[in-house]
């Protein structure tokens, strides 16, 4: 098993890895597009949190391709897709008593999102 | 999984307590604990979405009145337990032997 030894560590820290996978995998949206969020329960892990299942909002960028971590985390491989930048109205997730003026951006992967 | 990280839209935990010149560390235990967590990741048997999954899957009444860093050590020991590298008995061995010398 390889180890990581005092004299390797902040070589090891400055060359680690991000999230972003190169790869030529095609977008299945783009920026303006409205979608919808999938109304999944896993039981391993997912970055969609449960306030935004179910929700329409707006792709406002995409980002490139990433490790989709839903699978990553199961130890079932990357399974690459596009990642964007999601917008959501405050009353489209919280209801009619929310702020009309705000709004979030979630980060969301191509598998969390149907076209709306 | 729908567990006790996923908090947005919880009510009642009161306000957040944001902090002046937060130290990034606040015990030293914390430093200790981000430092092993780190070191051991290198080990190579999990990845970060794999830790992070770790962590979310406490009992959500233990996760939720634990701060931070012990969500971290808790995370790491199921890792570690779960990839054969260290068993509960040895990790509970080893605190046992902790507390004895703090004692004396």
């Amino acid at each position: 098993m390889k180890a990581l030894k005092a004299e390797k560590v902040e070589d090891a820290l400055r060359r680690s890895r991000g999230a972003r996978v190169d790869a030529d995998v095609p977008a299945k949206f783009e920026a303006g597009e409205r979608v919808l969020t999938r109304n999944i329960h896993p039981i391993g892990h997912t970055r969609l949190p449960r306030y935004a299942r179910a929700r329409l909002g707006t792709i406002a960028r995409d980002y490139g391709v990433f490790i989709f971590p839903d699978s990553h985390a199961m130890a079932e491989g990357k399974n690459a897709q596009h990642l964007y930048s999601v917008h959501f109205t405050a009353r489209e997730l919280w209801g009619r008593q929310a702020s009309a003026r705000d709004g979030i951006y979630l980060d969301l992967w191509d598998d969390y999102l149907d076209p709306a | 999984m729908n567990g006790a990280h996923d908090l947005g839209g919880l009510h009642g935990l009161g306000p957040i307590d944001a902090e002046a010149d937060e130290p990034v560390f606040h015990a030293e235990w914390e430093r200790r604990c981000f430092a092993i967590t780190l070191a051991s990741g290198f080990l190579g048997q999990w990845n970060i979405d794999m830790s992070r999954f770790a962590r979310e899957r406490m009992h959500p009444a233990l996760y939720l009145r634990t701060s931070y860093y012990e969500h971290w050590l808790h995370g790491l020991q199921t890792l570690l337990v779960e990839q054969g590298m260290l068993t509960e008995k040895e990790i509970a061995a080893r605190m046992a032997e902790l507390a004895a010398e703090q004692e004396t």
